[in-house]
């Protein structure tokens, strides 16, 4: 670790301004489960670092007028897990509860995860897999960025050098009638080989309206797989909705080397498994 | 003075602890919080250093230029290669009795792998240190890596030692090792099959979790230098730094606060400890020097990967004639300990059958990887993997039950000692009682009757050796010193390191039941080379048999002054005596005699009272040597003072869609002989079974072609944590107690991890039809072989090395290319970016 000054500022237009006061070696810190790694091993060397701990309108979970949840970027994964939330939002605090371990759930956030846009991580894909918007707050003002659009490959994202990730927003439950999420990963604490996010909501009669498929872990952002989940309203079984999608993450991925191929065999299980969760999920509903 | 309470005339006899489960007295200070472990300890004045290590696997050295280094605040000395040259002696393995010196605090002319050497820093705060390294100016020149140790046996490979004329090697290959025993040739004539396959074997990280780090303090008014390390041996490290120092021994003191575990990556003197050492005597300051993670994996030793080109011969019946292999042994750029693993693991790995004839040829190899060296099991998980599998392989081309196999060959004779073909003197076994409870436990009968899609069971047996007289060291003793202090409290000293084997919970035991003393009032003092009697270490699982032994004796002779001085106050003959309840009394009488206490101030403090001629004072001191053999030139000998079994059952269950095994349930039955503690014993095999857990499913060192690991650090590096272990309910000894050891004991830290790569092997291919033939099996390989199994539309596979045709070759040259690679495309090697350019 390289010294450092820790400011810690209680609004978001104050860190915006520190950010830009002491660029380019300033960086916004939230919870710093990864950050803090990579200080200790100094490959990253800032001058100055942003605490987003304490400023009270980046934490917390509410629900819009509109019904949609926004999410503080700096809640932490421990507050997600213990929240209680309504039908599908549900799915946040599972995810939220069950990735690395108790000490970083305790500190790391929702928004550290997507800013870090490890391709590896929950968050993000989720974020995708649901149709999350991300509300972003910088010197030139606030703006909403997609999360499909927020990063831009392994490790970069579209936030600028003064931005900061205020929130992230999940539709409203009507959005969904519900949402699936599978993941493999080693070890309990491991980041995910591969994750599937399924979200699908009924049309009046009970058929399948729409579908939404994201896979994290198999390319440098979670991607969606739009053609392999409009099968499912043609009725298509999980099982080929599965294939259809490993095929349209990962062309030719049965043809590579073994890592490769073993990810587009874990898109196709687990694909089949989210789509066949959610469709009990709703047939019992 | 108070009136004695009124004495009953027969008392209570006292309580033997040896066997007996007595809560282990390590265990409050770890569990408060309060044990002192290396980088606990701050010495007054004390300054930080820290080692600039190579980022490239293979290089040569232009230029290190420590000089911008000495401008930065704090920096006190900085330290390089070419300096010390010709001023410090440098140090390696005692190979075949001759002196390697491949080991040198830095890089001089070469960088042989990634994280060695090449300069350190001391500033008066680590982070100071850090600064300094960042500033020493370092020239390289890559070379090409070599990662894979069959391409170092090629001519055309880059040398990795250039510098070392090795006396029975040649390129890369620095050392060859080969057994001979019976005729392999005339077993595979006669035999009904002989099965054959090239197996693959991982790099294992020790990952003990205190990490390797010392604090070096030289005084400069006694020319002493004290090295506090978190090391499994003092007199290793004091007479080996002593030597590169050139300083007389007893200017050297070597004292280990509480270690972490080793499992065998503690087991020598590394670069950091030397280095430590010279800032130290330069400055005569203190000086710390604890690594962190990253280097550890890099610097610390590692499991030995082998391939071995392995077969056996069997008969109609399931008779076991002849193993023959040929090992291309991987001990990384430099070793201490490398080449002896292949000689132990391979003579004590063909138990626990006595095979008559066995050909053996090996290649000891230098790669541009992590140092190679002693790890839990020292080379038999390795030979158990390759040679339990195929036991499996040849009883399913025979259509026999792979326990009936083990059942008719695991050593089994009428009358003990037994010595085997290959040199094993076998005192006491109960391998096949072992084998058959193992098997019981599991369910084995029913369950292999009764398959179930995805579960399968598999079997293992080892013996695992207790003690070590290894090839290059002709020795294989430990010692004890024991002193009734004056109030009848005693203190043991050694130097034999405990580091999680509970040596003073085990050496109170045997303290306690032999001398009637009350364990509370049994200390072991922290080892010191200053005051402990000369030991080998804590190693090759000699604790309770080895030091037990010393400790014993020493016993034995204290027992006996302390009995003298009773017989001469009390008027009796001494074997009219006992001691118990911290007193000694005549036989019988338990409650009455004089207090220990009584006869320790009387040694010291009323010497007119002893028995004429009584030397003064309780102090004795025992050494036990073990009586082993060295290694013969074809290979032979006993090796090791007594055998430890362990039979292994495996249960698990494989998800066809993610390739995730799981051990559903596990049965281990030891032959630990006469079990001291049976609840630390418990705990090793607990242990041990973790490790080879890791071993089998997930632990491997990932490099890439350029020689850079890229798993190290315990986020990437696939350690077993506990929510991967299955409930170990089932572990079972039946003692067979040894008749070499007194007291009966053998070795429990390392007969836990043997057998668990080959009965999880097993157990896998039960379950699926996939024989691998890799360590370890992930999920990934799991998934990919099962593709390829249905892919081929086969009922069984071996994978990646699928060669079921193939018989009758010699030599490694005659073998089929392997059908896919076993190198690489390990998780780490997923590279997203790559996708990205496909896309």
């Amino acid at each position: 670790m390289k010294p450092f000054t820790w400011l810690a500022p209680d609004t978001t237009a104050g860190a915006v301004a520190m950010l830009r006061e002491h660029a380019p070696d300033a960086r916004a810190i939230a919870g710093g489960q990864s950050l803090l790694l990579a200080l200790k091993d100094r490959s990253a060397r800032p001058t100055h670092l942003v605490s987003l701990s304490g400023i009270d309108e980046l934490t917390g979970v509410r629900t819009a007028d509109d019904g949609s949840l926004v999410v503080g970027a700096a809640t932490t994964y421990a507050v997600l897990a213990r929240a209680s939330l309504a039908g599908w939002h549900g799915v946040l605090a599972e995810v939220a509860g069950d990735l690395a371990d108790r000490p970083v759930r305790n500190r790391g956030t929702i928004g550290g995860a997507l800013c870090t846009a490890d391709p590896r991580y929950d968050m993000p894909a989720f974020a995708i897999g649901v149709g999350a918007g991300l509300r972003v707050s910088g010197a030139s003002g606030d703006r909403a960025v997609a999360a499909e659009d927020f990063a831009e490959g392994a490790g970069v994202t579209a936030l600028g050098p003064d931005e900061i990730l205020t929130a992230v927003v999940l539709p409203p439950l009507a959005a969904w009638d519900t949402v699936a999420f599978e993941k493999f990963r080693h070890r309990v604490f491991d980041a995910a080989i591969v994750s599937v996010t399924c979200a699908l909501r009924q049309g009046p009669d009970g058929t399948v309206a729409e579908t939404r498929l994201a896979v994290g872990g198999a390319t440098p952002v979670p991607v969606t797989a739009p053609v392999a989940a409009a099968l499912l309203a043609e009725g298509a079984s999980a099982a080929e909705v599965g294939t259809r999608a490993a095929d349209e993450v990962l062309p030719g991925g049965t043809t590579g080397g073994e890592a490769v191929r073993y990810r587009h065999e874990l898109i196709r299980s687990l694909v089949r498994r989210a789509v066949d969760r959610a469709l009990s999920d709703v047939r019992t509903v | 003075m108070t009136e004695a309470p009124p004495r009953s005339t027969t008392g209570t006899a006292p309580r033997r602890l040896v066997g007996t489960s007595v809560p282990r007295k390590e265990d409050l200070a770890l569990l408060t919080g309060t044990a002192r472990f290396i980088d606990d300890i701050a010495l007054p004045g004390m300054v930080h250093a820290k080692v600039l290590r190579s980022s490239l696997a293979h290089a040569r050295v232009r230029s290190v230029d420590t000089e911008p280094a000495r401008e930065l605040p704090g920096v006190l000395d900085v330290l390089a290669g070419a300096e010390l040259v010709g001023k410090v002696k440098p140090w390696g393995d005692l190979m075949q009795d001759l002196l390697v010196g491949d080991h040198f605090p830095f890089a001089t002319d070469k960088v042989l792998y990634e994280g060695q050497e090449l300069a350190a820093v001391v500033a008066e705060t680590a982070y100071q240190a850090l600064d300094g390294c960042e500033a020493v100016a370092v020239d390289l020149e890559p070379l090409p890596a070599v990662v894979d140790p069959e391409v170092a046996l090629r001519p055309d490979s880059p040398l990795v030692q250039e510098g070392i004329v090795y006396e029975f090697g040649d390129g890369n290959i620095f050392d060859r090792y080969k057994v001979r025993i019976g005729d392999f040739e005339a077993a595979e004539r006669e035999a009904a099959v002989v099965v054959r396959q090239r197996f693959a074997t991982n790099k294992q990280a020790g990952a003990a979790l205190d990490p390797h780090g010392c604090v070096a303090s030289y005084d400069s008014f006694t020319g002493v230098l004290t090295l506090y390390s978190s090391t499994q041996s003092i007199y290793m490290v004091r007479d080996v730094l002593a030597d590169v120092l050139q300083i007389p021994r007893t200017k050297v003191r070597v004292i280990v606060p509480e270690v972490g575990a080793g499992f065998g990556s503690k087991a020598q003197i590394f670069g950091h400890e030397v280095i430590a050492s010279l800032f130290s005597m330069r400055l005569g300051r203190p000086v710390k020097l604890v690594l962190g993670r990253g280097e550890i994996f890099r610097v610390g030793t590692t499991r030995n990967a082998q391939v071995r080109y392995a077969e056996l011969a069997m008969t109609a019946d399931g008779d076991i004639t002849g193993y023959r292999d040929y090992v291309v042994h991987n001990t990384g750029a430099m070793s201490v300990w490398g080449n002896q693993v292949v000689h132990i693991g391979t003579n004590v790995g063909m138990l626990p059958y006595p095979i008559p004839n066995i050909h053996v040829d090996s290649d000891i190899v230098h790669t541009t990887t992590a140092p190679g060296g002693p790890l839990r099991g020292f080379g038999i998980p390795q030979v158990i993997w390759a040679k339990e599998q195929l036991v499996d392989m040849a009883a399913r081309e025979l259509g026999l039950d792979p326990l009936a196999v083990r059942a008719r060959n695991v050593v089994d004779p009428e009358e003990f000692p037994f010595r085997t073909p290959m040199g094993h003197i076998i005192d006491s076994t109960s391998i096949k009682q072992c084998l058959l409870a193992s098997a019981d436990a599991i369910g084995w009968t029913a369950k292999r009757a009764a398959p179930v899609p995805y579960e399968g069971l598999g079997l293992a047996v080892s013996m695992k050796y207790t003690s070590c007289r290894h090839p290059s060291l002709d020795t294989d003793l430990s010692a004890v010193r024991l002193r009734l202090e004056t109030d009848g409290t005693v203190t043991i000293y050694s130097s034999d390191v405990s580091h999680g084997q509970s040596h003073a919970t085990m050496l109170s035991q045997i303290v306690a039941d032999g001398l009637g003393v009350g364990i509370e009032k049994i200390s072991l003092a922290p080892p010191d080379s200053m005051t402990a009697p000369f030991g080998l270490g804590t190693y090759a699982s000699r604790g309770a048999a080895v030091l037990g032994t010393a400790c014993r004796l020493a016993t034995e002779r204290l027992r006996d002054k302390v009995l003298a001085i009773a017989a001469h106050v009390l008027e009796v003959g001494p074997e009219d005596l006992d001691a118990g309840n911290d007193r000694v009394y005549v036989k019988g009488l338990p409650d009455s005699g004089i207090h220990l206490e009584i006869i320790a101030a009387t040694a010291a403090y009323r010497t007119h009272q002893l028995p004429p001629g009584f030397e003064p004072t309780l102090e004795t001191v025992a050494t036990y040597d073990t009586p082993t053999e060295r290694e013969a030139s074809n290979g032979s000998g006993n090796l090791s003072v007594t055998y430890s079994g362990a039979a292994h059952a495996a249960h698990v269950r494989v998800d066809p869609d993610t390739g995730q095994i799981t051990v559903v349930d596990y049965a281990m039955v030891h032959d630990t002989g006469t079990v001291i503690n049976p609840l630390i014993v418990e705990g090793q095999h607990q242990g041990g079974f973790l490790m080879g857990l890791g071993m089998a499913l997930s632990e491997d060192y990932v490099y890439d072609e350029d020689g850079h690991q890229l798993n190290a650090s315990f986020k990437d590096y696939l350690a077993v944590t506990a929510p991967d272990v299955p409930e170990l309910t089932k572990i079972y000894e039946i003692p067979a107690p040894s008749t070499t050891i007194p007291g009966g004991q053998k070795g429990a830290g390392e007969s836990g991890t043997g057998p668990v790569p080959a009965a999880i092997g097993n157990a896998v291919f039960n379950a699926t039809g996939v024989r691998f033939t890799i360590l370890p099996i992930t999920p990934q390989r799991m998934l990919i072989a099962l593709r390829e199994k249905e892919r081929r539309g086969v009922a069984t596979i071996r994978y990646p090395d699928d060669m079921p045709d193939f018989t009758g070759p010699r030599t490694p040259e005659e073998w089929p290319r392997p059908t896919a690679a076993d190198g690489g495309d390990f998780d780490f090697d997923f590279d997203w970016d790559a996708e990205e350019d496909t896309d």
